[in-house]
């Protein structure tokens, strides 16, 4: 069975380069990708992931505002009871903070990974495949050992 | 149902009249009064007639802060030290989005602390006085640089304020800038802004208008840019205007940039009505920068050497800042001077470079198949033929944030660094062309040893600010 992921820029960010890269390599990798664009609002993101029964949610962020637009949104999912692994990714402050400090504030905010914009797609599947405890099929491993 | 007419005069006057009452300073607004304001003008701030017979080039940075007088001091820093021949007054976020209160919060703060609380010059607030001061105290021609879905009520007070040329249009400043505008919408706003810019030229007053050319600004594949510069040409030259500026962003392989720039100049005096004068604006490297001052000022050197070539009517410069974002008065000025030195000393050479030609023909038949395709599925209407075709995928951008597009065609460069189209989604183009762009993205992949996908696509996305143009593996090839 193939596992849905939904997608999408947090907020008032119109940055969509990103989230094409990812729909491409999670739909590539095998996920049913929900793909909800940019300048996407927090329920928008708890609605799709309910409709879709989503494993997982992933949430990108460009513009240096993620911090506030991400203020209660795991309260807001739970209330919808979603139970999906959260990832974050992208440029999350303005300036020049350490990136440890600003995985810790979105580790508190409630994501489960925090990721870097120098990440590549490949790292966060394989972070989703663990956290799924997918196995990848022999092709696939295959092509990720060559 | 929304077709590419001309908009009557009785709903040209309800229109304005209704949407000045949107903010204050719109009440200000006298259309007769404001010819006779421009009629006062000197010749060499007239923006069309300056561009237009201009024998080289014209150099416009982008630039923008909240106050007046700010503006004004940057403005004449940007002519002066810079040497920049045309001035551009960037507006702020705010009033691109139609909220006036806010830009009104803003340049309020800025009054009181000096700051520039806004990323631009809120010219609705400022009013139509507020922007004469501007004109009258810079001595060049100065447009109006934005990004706003509905534009109606900034076009009435700053043509009115005395700007003679207005950026954007409905695909070009919806498309690449907005999730949720409808293109229905944005098409039906613009064709006010383009008829009151008719309604200044029947009068003598010429408005350039020109179209946003670099759209997502990322790999955007030249026959699809230059499709869309050609419906924008020519839904204003239906509505009246009549200087219309067709836009071009750099990819960086300066064959098939100096090849596109000579199909944008040659299909937009083609496809455009006779009495339009038809320019082209070249931008600058309008992806990720490289962090770094000396670098950046390598990708804006290029861009001057590509104009140099292809001699576009004008160019829009980049600052070595640009990876930080707003750049200081002196980076603006300094990207300027950059530009300015490698066209003046490349211009007067013969270059010759093998296979613009063969690029340009390509792109011209991959621009015939998208216009061809907009013309069938709008039965002659080139409005209906718009929507349509974006609404079935036939016309496409890469990385469109918007709902109005499917951005399902992604680009990738070519062995040659060329821009081609490696997934083309239910874009209209035919077979043979698709064979060839398949047949230079397959000898890329064979130099790379790797298979095509969407990985490079992300490579390339990231090149120029790792410092290279093609988004090869990291390692030796």
């Amino acid at each position: 069975m193939s596992q849905t992921v939904v997608l999408g820029v947090i907020g008032s960010d119109a940055h969509v380069v990103g989230i094409t890269i990812l729909e491409q390599a999670f739909s590539a990798a095998g996920f049913d990708v929900v793909n909800l664009g940019v300048q996407t609002s927090q329920e928008e993101f708890a609605e799709e992931a309910v409709d879709h029964d989503a494993e997982a949610v992933l949430v990108s962020s460009l513009y240096g505002h993620a911090e506030q637009d991400c203020q209660g949104f795991h309260e807001v999912l739970a209330e919808s009871d979603v139970d999906a692994v959260t990832y974050i990714g992208g440029n999350l402050a303005v300036g020049q903070d350490e990136f440890d400090q600003t995985r810790r504030t979105f580790r508190e905010l409630g994501f489960d990974r925090v990721f870097d914009s120098e990440t590549d797609p490949e790292d966060a599947i394989e972070a989703l495949r663990e956290d799924l405890q997918i196995t990848p099929t022999e092709s696939e491993r295959a092509t990720i050992s060559s | 149902m929304i077709r590419d007419e001309r908009i009557p005069a009785d709903e040209l006057r309800r229109i304005d009249e209704e949407i000045r009452s949107d903010w204050e300073t719109g009440a200000d607004v006298d259309f007769e009064e404001a010819i006779e304001y421009h009629e006062s003008l000197p010749d060499r701030k007239r923006f069309a007639d300056v561009l237009e017979s201009a024998d080289k080039p014209l150099l416009q940075p982008r630039a923008g802060v909240p106050r007046l007088d700010d503006q004004i001091e940057l403005s004449k820093y940007l002519h002066e030290e810079g040497q920049a021949d045309l001035i551009p007054t960037t507006i702020d976020s705010y009033t691109r989005d139609n909220e006036y209160e806010k830009a009104q919060q803003g340049l309020e703060k800025a009054r009181e602390t000096g700051d520039d609380t806004l990323n631009g010059f809120p010219a609705v607030n400022h009013g139509v006085d507020g922007c004469r001061k501007l004109i009258d105290a810079v001595d060049a021609p100065i447009e109006v640089r934005h990004g706003t879905p509905d534009a109606r009520l900034l076009a009435a007070i700053t043509f009115a304020g005395g700007f003679q040329s207005f950026e954007g249009g409905p695909i070009s400043y919806n498309i690449p800038y907005t999730k949720r505008h409808g293109l229905e919408e944005t098409i039906e706003r613009w064709q006010f802004v383009d008829r009151l810019a008719g309604a200044y030229t029947e009068r003598g007053i010429r408005i350039n208008r020109e179209p946003f050319g670099p759209l997502t600004g990322t790999l955007v594949p030249p026959s699809i840019a230059i499709a869309i510069m050609i419906v924008e040409g020519q839904l204003a030259a239906t509505q009246g205007v009549r200087s219309i500026t067709l836009g071009y962003g750099q990819v960086g392989n300066v064959v098939q940039d100096v090849a596109a720039l000579n199909a944008l100049k040659k299909l937009g005096n083609e496809y455009l009505p006779d009495e339009v004068v038809v320019t082209t604006v070249f931008h600058e490297w309008m992806g990720g920068f490289p962090p770094d001052e000396a670098r950046a000022n390598g990708v804006i050197s290029l861009g001057g050497m590509t104009a140099a070539i292809a001699q576009p009517d004008k160019v829009i410069t980049k600052s070595p800042q640009e990876f930080q974002g707003v750049p200081t008065k002196e980076a603006n000025a300094s990207g300027l001077r950059t530009t300015r030195q490698v066209i003046d000393m490349a211009i007067e050479q013969k270059i010759d470079i093998d296979g613009i030609e063969e690029e340009q023909d390509l792109i011209e038949r991959e621009t015939r198949c998208l216009m061809d395709t907009i013309f069938t599925h709008g039965d002659g209407d080139v409005v209906q033929g718009t929507l349509k075709a974006f609404d079935s995928g036939a016309l496409d951008v890469p990385f469109a944030p918007s709902d109005s597009a499917r951005g399902a065609v992604l680009p990738a460069r070519d062995d040659d660094g060329r821009v081609r189209i490696f997934e083309w989604a239910d874009l209209d183009m035919d077979d043979d062309i698709k064979e060839i762009h398949k047949a230079r993205l397959s000898q890329r992949a064979d130099t790379e040893g790797r298979k095509q996908s969407f990985r490079m696509v992300a490579d390339d996305v990231d090149a120029i600010s790792d410092g290279k143009l093609i988004g090869r593996p990291q390692g030796d090839v």
